[in-house]
């Protein structure tokens, strides 16, 4: 029993991942992670800067200050500067100059001659300038013991608040980096759980429909997309999440493509979103019928929201169909839920056939069976290339619970001999007639005006592309004119004096 | 009639060797490729973070540049498409 395989896809991923696209997007990502780093650091070394900047003037200007004042005698021992040292309130950094003119009347009957210097140290500082700045030259002063001695921890005042905020923020400032490195790690873990999720799925729909003497094998004389045989694998991956059933080789039909479209399980963007928004596994049978097997037949069946979106969506059904409100007479129909949108009343009644109905449509059998039915879609008017196709559509069931859509599956080929060998009568292939003749002119008056507008189009620019070679011509025209003017003018000079001289 | 030659045609072998078509991928232009959200997020992300210094936007383009791999289809093994529709 030969197992299937997924051989194309592991050889298109290995090709996909020795390609160029690869290396482009991780050199993207490198570029992004450096000017994270980049910002980083000059973040810190502008802030540094702050610090050592002003850190070094300060110690300037205390150095003047201090000589300035030791060189007179002072009454009131503390000048201005020195109350830079003191690890005192910051307020009373904020006025360097008021305190200053405040010493001043203080010492004003002493010493007239610190005037001056009040006013030389008031010349020094500058208020507008350099506002803020005391606050900031305290930080680092209180800063420095600390970090020799890192034991210290509990040192009292502004220094320890001042290095518990600087680790704070170095700690804060890698939170960001955490947590998405954290969800790119838990994206990658998804991605690979994810992609075992929905291998699993497809393996055990080919397994139980697809493998030796299942449905598909009985119907189908190619099996899978390779060249038929026994190692070749059965199922094609195109995505993570969509799969690929390709049969060929029987009568009334040429092809039958079953496409799997999963949930992205291993997608962890998608994950979530899917929790808001249901998404459910489905599988579309998509059979070509041969061009003598298929009749006039314009045929949908699916639950009533479905059907409406489909016969507003697909243009064969808006052009050719109408909903089937009343069932035909003295007759089992289809169970409530469902909604039949056909082009002829009769033809439905002739496809929806007895055994569909108790097997599938009816309404004991639709509750326990027709959970997975999505919808049902036949036509002969189909806008694409293919016009013959019977495209059904039903849901996954779970890894485990497969055979629970064995009759679902049996669908597709009875419903494949059932419309091979259909009819129309007289009657209803003259009401379908008239329809498609219509439908088939305007298709051919459409194909006409766009032939013609190429066809102008194409004149249009020829036009122009001779229009202008012709002005090129003329141009070039024009040159040779004037030079050929030019030599017989050239001519004329020389040749009469010989004239002139011969008649002499 | 008609019963008896379907139930013998329903008991006959469907399978038709000779009529068997080999696959044929059906062939998408590179411009009718269905549009990459998670690609285009990532560059609109990645311009932002680069331009106005946002740590998150620069992150998050990384994110979605990882959610666009991982969404990559491989149509017809042919590297030069998925190349173009990674970028």
């Amino acid at each position: 029993m030969a197992k299937p395989k997924l051989g194309r896809w592991q050889l298109a991923v290995q090709g996909c991942l020795s390609v160029r696209g690869d290396a482009l997007f991780i050199l993207l990502a490198v570029l992004f992670i450096f000017s994270f780093f980049l910002h980083e650091i000059t973040r810190c070394s502008v802030v540094a800067a702050d610090f050592e900047g002003f850190d070094a003037d300060d110690l300037e200007y205390e150095d003047e200050a201090n000589d300035a004042f030791h060189s007179q005698p002072l009454k009131k021992p503390p000048p201005p500067s020195t109350t830079f040292t003191q690890s005192s309130t910051p307020e009373s950094h904020h006025s360097p100059p008021p305190q200053s003119s405040s010493d001043v009347p203080a010492t004003a009957s002493g010493e007239p001659a610190e005037k001056p210097y009040a006013s030389s140290t008031l010349d020094f500082w500058d208020d507008d300038e350099f506002e803020g700045i005391p606050v900031q030259i305290e930080e680092p002063r209180p800063k420095s013991p600390p970090p020799s001695e890192p034991a210290d921890v509990a040192g009292a005042g502004d220094g320890s608040t001042v290095q518990t905020t600087n680790r704070r923020w170095r700690h804060s400032s890698y939170a960001v980096e955490i947590v998405c490195i954290s969800f790119l790690i838990v994206f990658a873990i998804n991605f690979f759980i994810g992609k075992r999720q929905n291998e699993l799925i497809a393996l055990c729909w080919a397994s139980q429909f697809a493998t030796k003497d299942s449905i598909f094998d009985k119907n189908f004389s190619l099996l899978g997309t390779g060249d038929g045989k026994e190692d070749a694998p059965l199922l094609l991956k195109e995505g993570q999440d969509v799969f690929k059933f390709y049969a060929s080789g029987r009568r009334y039909c040429q092809s039958l493509l079953a496409t799997m479209e999963l949930r992205s399980r291993h997608d962890l963007i998608a994950r979530v979103m899917d929790l808001l928004l249901t998404k459910r596994d489905t599988i579309t049978f998509e059979v070509a019928m041969n061009e003598d097997a298929m009749d006039h037949v314009v045929l949908a069946v699916a639950r009533k929201k479905t059907a409406r979106s489909m016969h507003k969506e697909a243009k064969d059904l808006q052009r050719f169909a109408a909903v089937m409100a009343t069932p035909p007479h003295g007759r089992r129909w289809v169970a409530e839920d469902l909604m039949v949108v056909t082009e002829s009343k009769e033809v439905a009644g002739d496809l929806i056939t007895d055994v569909v109905i108790d097997q599938v449509f009816g309404e004991k059998a639709f509750d326990m069976f027709g959970k997975g039915f999505i919808s049902l879609h036949f036509t002969d008017q189909h806008p694409g290339s293919r016009k013959k196709l019977l495209l059904l559509k039903f849901a996954l069931p779970d890894a485990n619970n497969m055979a629970d859509m064995t009759r679902l599956v049996t669908l597709v080929p009875y419903y494949i001999d059932v419309i091979g060998r259909y009819k129309l009568s007289a009657q209803a292939r003259t009401k379908t007639e008239a329809a498609r003749v219509k439908a088939a002119q305007e298709a051919f008056k459409e194909m006409q005006s766009t032939r013609q507008e190429a066809l102008q189009k194409r004149k249009s620019e020829k036009k122009k592309s001779s229009e202008e070679a012709a002005e090129g011509k003329q141009s070039a025209e024009a040159m040779r004119k004037k030079q050929e003017k030019e030599r017989s003018r050239q001519m004329k000079k020389l040749t009469p004096k010989v004239k002139m001289l011969r008649s002499h | 009639m008609r019963e008896t030659r379907e139930t013998s045609s329903s008991t006959a072998d469907p399978r038709q060797p000779p009529a068997v078509k080999p696959y044929a991928p059906p062939r998408i232009l590179a411009d009718e490729l269905p549009f990459d959200y998670a690609g285009f997020l990532a560059v609109i992300f990645g311009i932002t973070g680069l331009m106005f210094r946002y740590k998150i936007c620069s992150w998050l383009a990384i994110i979605f540049v990882a959610k666009s791999l991982a969404n990559m289809k491989n149509m017809e093994n042919d590297l030069r498409q998925t190349f173009s529709a990674v970028s």
